[in-house]
């Protein structure tokens, strides 16, 4: 069942049409994962699904509803929440406001209270750093911390925007194993990555986006490794 | 044509040349505010060349705008390299110095067995040069309206050449032209300069148009109102702020329809046309759409 | 010479309170909205205008001239609010800080129509004569600024670091994307900060406006610039600088007033605030400023 619908979207920068009719299905309770070259429009289109960017065309269809244009803040109220690309903690806050702050349209304090001491029970060096500035985090803990931050809203949908970005390579296979995890606790998950060996791995159905259209879509092993890859990189030669 | 008219008509020209200087600095991506000071600037050095050392006009009309070009490059040396608000409070509190320098400034001289010059607060009056030399209002307001055209040529030929490119390019994308190898601290340096030898120009045309200044005319206000015109007239082309001062100027206060809400009428007007244009009434998109509406 | 170096110190304190209070403002503002509302103060003038109408034409009590004073600067800041900045959001700055200049001019002019006469008298704070600490004066008013900057501070530092809404106008102030995707209801923050920063203006302004016992049109302008000086000075969106600024301006025009005189004094703060950007002094320029 399709938990989200993108349906032929068009989102602009001024005159610069970024996303020209892109359409996808994330289904209920899976991982689906969305790669390509830089510049195809993959952060621009988890922009549009989060509300930050406003659609000129198209509708994005969650749980049955056109969120499309809505408020980022009333797209986080209807269950979708986004760790966006470079993580993008506040600095000046504790790890722990960062999660309070995730937690801000909660209103029940007790339940909040619960949900942090388990996200730290998951991510222990968070509850190490609990006191600290999240500036003053390392790359793979403030990834952490996003990802913490935005489970903070009991989301029914995670969108996650490159979290292997900047990270070594013991961290990204941390960061995925957490990705699993989730998605067994029963989080969907739409997932942008460069790193396409990784998100191959975890995926159930993964998409191919190139100067701003899908250009395929299947499940992994549906196309030979490297040519995702190759394409994950560098586009198919006809676009 | 009645001497009010030519009164307001006379205004409005001079008060587009420092509205061009407010626009030249906004187009190069620098919110100035402090235009006002180089008005004052060529209004003192060219009212005290012709009413105390016997220049004539237009001698002391270019010195005048030597020394405000002079003055804002002095400014922007240390400054241009600051960016938006900070570069803005810097221009106010350089200009706020000037008026206030004006204020502690006396410069008395003997003419005719008297005492003439700058005399700090109580001002600078008996600039007559152009009464001294019978130069009727009408001809005064020809006078301005000529250089004005002048001006104006001489900005919309660069404005359509690739140095007015380059000079926008800066002002709407400083890294991308830094990064294409222009030197965006000497093009700043060079508009800077520029802005203050037009502000400097129309403070001279002031001076000897209402014969009396003081330090109190060149305060933050006349400023704030030099940026406004030059924003909502448009970023466009060089005309645009011409047609904010000729919005303030002109219709409002010459019709006297709004006679004691003009700045209320006025303020209102630029609040509500910014939010639905930006860059104002004759911007990029604007000039544009007449270029090809008309070639 | 001690003395009157303590003396001058004194009053420059009391006088840097106002200035503090006004510098929170407009950083409470700045730290939001990354822009400088220049209808900060003008806004203030005009609770400061209702507030002197209501005592002319009804007579009123101190604590209701301050409500009034308050509650017409939050009404006045909602509508510069409203006009100039919510349009602009993620948009042109310039175009909302000539905006909220244009409102200025508004406020400005409104002033005088509805109060024509250049001073009007403002019932004062306190009559009695000041208080004497040995060689020294200090007025009441004066003590009645210091102790109100202090809580204010207290108050602002409670609301931002116990407070949900604090939370959320710190998300804003660190990271304005991420708010939004944390579920903060951006716009609404930036409303509400407006209010508090124009109700902090407003006691500000009462304060004022009652320790001199008169207004003018010129407050606008005048509360404008020594906030934008102090926050400038104490480091542009830093809330502890704006405070630390604003008690700086104080003591430095009051000692450059004593050694130098009024006009002096103005120039010399000024100087400072100049040399001090174009020397790029790190405190100053590290905030971006759009």
């Amino acid at each position: 069942m399709s938990l989200l619908g993108v349906q032929d979207v068009v989102t602009a920068y001024g005159k610069i049409e970024a996303l020209k009719g892109v359409s996808l299905d994330v289904a209920q309770g899976s991982i689906t994962c969305l790669l390509g070259p830089n510049g195809a429009g993959k952060t621009t289109l988890m922009m549009s699904i989060a509300g930050i960017l406003k659609p000129k065309r198209g509708r994005i269809v969650f749980e049955g509803q056109n969120i499309a244009g809505t408020p980022p803040h009333a797209i986080v109220a209807k269950g979708v929440a986004l760790v966006p690309e470079n993580r993008l903690v506040f600095p000046a806050m504790t790890a722990l406001e960062n999660l309070q702050a995730g937690a801000y349209q909660r209103a029940d304090r007790k339940t909040v209270g619960e949900d942090i001491e388990r996200l730290f029970t998951r991510f222990p060096r968070l509850k190490e750093r609990a006191g600290q500035q999240a500036g003053t985090l390392s790359g793979g803990e403030q990834q952490m911390l996003a990802v913490a931050r935005a489970l903070m809203s009991r989301p029914k949908l995670l969108l996650m925007d490159e979290p292997s970005l900047g990270l070594a390579p013991l961290v990204v296979e941390e960061i995925f194993r957490i990705v699993t995890e989730l998605h067994k606790d029963g989080v969907s998950i739409f997932l942008v990555e460069q790193n396409a060996h990784m998100a191959l791995k975890v995926a159930q159905h993964f998409y191919l986006m190139e100067q701003g259209k899908v250009t395929f879509s299947g499940n992994p092993g549906s196309l030979a490794e490297d040519e995702v890859i190759r394409r994950a990189y560098l586009g198919s030669a006809q676009a | 044509m009645d001497d009010y008219a030519i009164g307001v008509l006379t205004n409005i020209g001079l008060f587009s040349f420092l509205a061009l200087s407010a626009y030249l600095l906004l187009v190069a991506g620098e919110m100035s505010f402090g235009q006002q000071a180089f008005f004052g600037v060529g209004a003192y050095a060219g009212g005290i060349l012709t009413a105390l050392y016997g220049w004539p006009l237009p001698l002391a009309a270019l010195a005048a705008m030597a020394l405000g070009a002079l003055a804002q490059f002095l400014v922007g040396l240390p400054t241009l390299r600051l960016r938006g608000l900070y570069f803005a409070m810097a221009t106010l509190a350089a200009a706020e110095m000037f008026r206030i320098l004006f204020e502690l400034f006396h410069w008395r001289v003997e003419r005719n067995g008297e005492l003439a010059g700058p005399d700090g607060t109580q001002g600078f009056r008996g600039i007559r040069w152009i009464f001294e030399h019978g130069i009727e209002p009408v001809h005064y307001l020809i006078l301005v309206y000529a250089l004005l055209a002048v001006i104006l040529l001489l900005l919309v030929w660069v404005e359509r050449s690739r140095l007015g490119a380059v000079l926008r390019g800066v002002g709407l994308d400083p890294e991308l032209a830094a990064s294409v190898g222009i030197d965006v601290q000497k093009a700043k340096l060079g508009v800077a300069a520029a802005a203050g030898a037009l502000a400097a120009l129309g403070g001279v045309l002031y001076a000897h148009h209402n014969t009396y200044i003081e330090p109190r005319n060149f305060d933050i206000m006349l400023g704030v109102h030099s940026l406004a015109y030059a924003l909502i007239g448009g970023l466009g082309t060089a005309f645009g702020p011409l047609l904010g001062v000729l919005l303030d100027i002109g219709v409002l206060e010459g019709t006297r329809f709004f006679h004691g809400y003009r700045m209320i009428v006025f303020g209102g007007l630029v609040a509500v046309l910014l939010v639905f244009r930006p860059r104002g009434l004759l911007d990029e998109r604007m000039v544009l759409w007449i270029r090809r509406r008309f070639s | 010479m001690l003395a009157d170096l303590i003396q001058n110190s004194l009053d420059g304190v009391t006088a840097g309170a106002a200035y503090a209070l006004f510098a929170l403002g407009f950083t409470l503002i700045f730290g939001v909205l990354r822009r400088a509302n220049l209808a900060y103060g003008p806004a203030i003038m005009f609770g400061c205008y209702a507030a002197t109408w209501t005592h002319l034409n009804f007579g009123a009590g101190l604590l209701l001239l301050a409500v009034i004073t308050i509650a017409g600067g939050v009404l006045a800041g909602a509508y510069v609010e409203r006009l100039c900045f919510a349009p602009h959001r993620g948009g042109s700055a310039i175009a909302a800080m000539v905006a909220s200049f244009a409102l200025w001019m508004q406020f400005e002019e409104l002033a005088t129509i509805v109060m024509p006469r250049h001073l009007y008298a403002f019932p004062a704070l306190y009559d009695g004569p000041p208080l004497e600490l040995g060689p020294f004066t200090l007025r009441i008013d004066g003590l009645v600024m210091l102790a109100t900057a202090i809580a204010a501070c207290a108050l602002l530092w409670w609301i931002l670091y116990r407070s949900r809404f604090g939370l959320a106008v710190r998300a804003v102030i660190e990271q304005p994307a991420a708010a939004s995707l944390a579920g903060i209801n951006v716009p609404w923050v930036l409303v509400r900060v407006f209010a508090l920063a124009s109700a902090l203006g407003g006691v500000a302004g009462y304060l004022v406006v009652a320790s001199h016992g008169q207004i003018t049109p010129m407050l606008g302008m005048w509360s404008t610039l020594k906030g934008l000086l102090a926050m400038m000075l104490g480091g542009l969106g830093s809330l502890p600088g704006a405070v630390l600024g604003g008690l700086a301006l104080g003591l430095i025009e009051a000692h450059s007033q004593w050694f130098f005189g009024p006009q002096w004094r103005d120039l010399i703060a000024y100087l400072l605030l100049f040399v001090l950007l174009a020397a790029r002094v790190p405190w100053m320029t590290t905030r971006s400023a759009s």
